[in-house]
């Protein structure tokens, strides 16, 4: 049923749309239908045979109130003239019906998997060792970050000075490490070096790892932003009498910096994620934190606390690098 | 107008320059006089652009000598950006830096060459805009200004390091009709206070009114040159004349 828009024009006695909504069908009415998923919602809790093996009836029973749970969020969220926000509820309705139906029929013993995996018992206690994992994380994490990145980026100015022989050395070095596993990395670096002498912490070691990693794939997305600069700004920057490291610092490197965020970004990223693999170096950070507790209380539940913790800084994390990334595109774009 | 070494201000000899095997440059002589207003003219592909840019080597030419203001800018050891400070450029493109306002733009160069104070720098930025008319638009960034805007100011941005010479290459090609003549303007006011400037260009109006002398490029040589009222009405060569009767 179209309603026209209307002014409320009560002198001419026209009708406004609050008084055609007021004739519309009653059970068309807002009102009634949330009332209904309302009620839908809670005889889904209170009413529905409650047991974790039902019998046929009981089945039949059950899909048939999931099929009108279904059919009617169906009408409510694809009909147009319905506000959205009522379609986000039904919305929502629907995910927690679904998620209800699942928890109480799916057969899952939910008592079970929750000794197994999330036991507070278990992590009684244990928290500080792995916080104190994560401690160790972050560190390997910002250090091989700032290193990685600042070696990256002085490679690709390097790059850029064209010179044969340099080039050829800096591309060796970013194919062989490109080319060599993460873990393989680390285990060369921490097993290896010691034989030619080189002795290093584990820590240091991890560091050194990542870093190496790191700067390799920083390199190549500082230097194709770089070459993603206009020539043209090249140019007019050497054309006023602007050196080439000036040009570089003064015009390149600040246009550039908005076209390499978002590679960089997600490259840090999997570096955080990447500390997980220094653990094969006797590294103490957080996953091997929460593999020792879970050795010695035989319990995986520790190496779920870790993953939520990941989990806890790595969403943000990456939400915080997109907005990064929209907040370059809507500044200055690339030179005319 | 004296042919005394003092007047010389830019001189290309024998400017030959390859692209792979395609002879770019066949040969080009030639002397710009202080104060002289020399545009550079012909059809597409003739090696104008190529030529200017050799001159302050963006190009580098493959052989030939080019000496500005006495310095033989080619020679090996010399110091190129000293040299290019005294050369301002003009593109087609406008390059001005889209990181930085107007008034950053200008102030850059004079800051970071010449070792000017930040307040220096400002003030004769300032002059400059009002010199090309866009005082108002110093703290606006290039994509907030339009296209003779942008142009405007990549020539205040060359004025900024005060050169001895000015080169354009086609400064107004890029832009829409109505946004031509404020540029032009600029330029005309230029030579009228003295400025060496040679001028790559088509806009034959322009020329005619303030060229001193023309030079007529076709194939990598220059062809024909002379004054614009020589040119323009008594072209010698069958090819100046089947060129202007496209462009006149």
């Amino acid at each position: 049923m179209i309603i026209p828009v209307a002014c409320d024009d009560k002198r001419t006695g026209r009708r406004t749309a609050h008084e055609h909504y007021e004739r519309r069908l009653w059970f068309r009415r807002y009102a009634f239908l949330g009332a209904m998923l309302v009620v839908l919602v809670l005889y889904a809790i209170f009413l529905l045979p409650n047991t974790q093996k039902p019998s046929r009836t009981q089945w039949a029973l059950i899909t048939g109130f999931f099929l009108l749970v279904l059919a009617w969020v169906g009408s409510l969220t694809t009909d147009d003239e319905k506000p959205t926000w009522m379609g986000a509820v039904a919305a929502v309705a629907f995910l927690f019906v679904f998620g209800w139906l699942f928890y109480r029929y799916s057969g899952a013993q939910w008592s079970k998997l929750v000794f197994v995996f999330l036991n507070k018992g278990v992590m009684e206690g244990e928290w500080v060792p792995l916080l104190e994992g994560l401690w160790v994380t972050l560190e390997i994490a910002i250090l091989s970050a700032i290193l990685g990145v600042l070696t990256g980026l002085i490679l690709a100015v390097l790059r850029s000075l064209n010179n044969w022989m340099l080039n050829l050395i800096i591309i060796a070095y970013v194919d062989v490490i490109r080319a060599t596993p993460l873990i393989v990395l680390v285990v060369v670096v921490y097993y290896a070096l010691p034989y030619v002498g080189i002795l290093l912490s584990a820590v240091l070691s991890g560091i050194l790892a990542l870093t190496l990693n790191c700067s390799a794939y920083a390199s190549e997305i500082f230097r194709s932003g770089i070459e993603s600069i206009h020539a043209g700004q090249v140019e007019a920057s050497r054309s006023l009498g602007l050196s080439s490291m000036k040009t570089m610092r003064l015009v390149i490197l600040p246009q550039a910096f908005r076209v390499v965020v978002p590679p960089l970004t997600s490259t840090l990223t999997g570096l955080l994620k990447d500390t997980a693999v220094c653990s094969v170096a006797s590294i103490v950070e957080l996953l091997r934190a929460a593999l020792q507790i879970q050795a010695w209380k035989a319990n995986p539940t520790p190496l779920i606390a870790a993953t939520v913790i990941y989990l806890l800084i790595l969403i943000p994390l990456t939400r915080l690098s997109n907005r990064l990334e929209v907040r370059m595109k809507t500044r200055l774009g690339s030179a005319r | 107008m004296g042919e005394e070494q003092g007047q010389v201000m830019v001189e290309a000899v024998e400017i030959h320059k390859y692209f792979k095997d395609l002879h770019v440059l066949r040969g080009i002589s030639t002397r710009i006089m202080r104060g002289q207003v020399v545009a550079i003219i012909g059809p597409s592909g003739s090696g104008k652009s190529t030529f200017l840019r050799c001159l302050n080597r963006l190009e580098e030419p493959s052989s030939g000598e080019v000496i500005v203001d006495g310095i033989e800018v080619t020679h090996p050891r010399v110091d190129l950006n000293k040299v290019r400070a005294e050369i301002g450029m003009v593109f087609q493109s406008f390059n001005l830096f889209p990181h930085l306002t107007a008034i950053e733009n200008i102030k850059l160069a004079p800051i970071h060459v010449r070792g000017a104070s930040d307040k220096e720098a400002t003030e004769r930025g300032m002059v400059l805009l009002k010199k090309v008319g866009l005082v108002d638009k110093a703290n606006a960034f290039p994509d907030q200004l339009s296209g003779g805007q942008q142009q405007r100011v990549a020539i205040a941005r060359a004025l900024a390091m005060q050169p001895k010479v000015m080169f354009f290459d086609e400064p107004t090609s890029a832009l829409d009709p109505e946004m031509i003549g404020e540029v032009l303007d600029v330029m005309k006011s230029m030579a009228r206070e003295g400025m060496t400037m040679l001028v790559v260009s088509h806009e034959m109006g322009f020329i005619r009114e303030v060229a001193d002398h023309i030079l007529i490029m076709d194939g990598g040589i220059i062809i024909e040159e002379g004054a614009p009222v020589q040119v323009f009405e008594h072209p010698t060569q069958l090819r100046t004349q089947n060129f202007l009767s496209k462009v006149l």
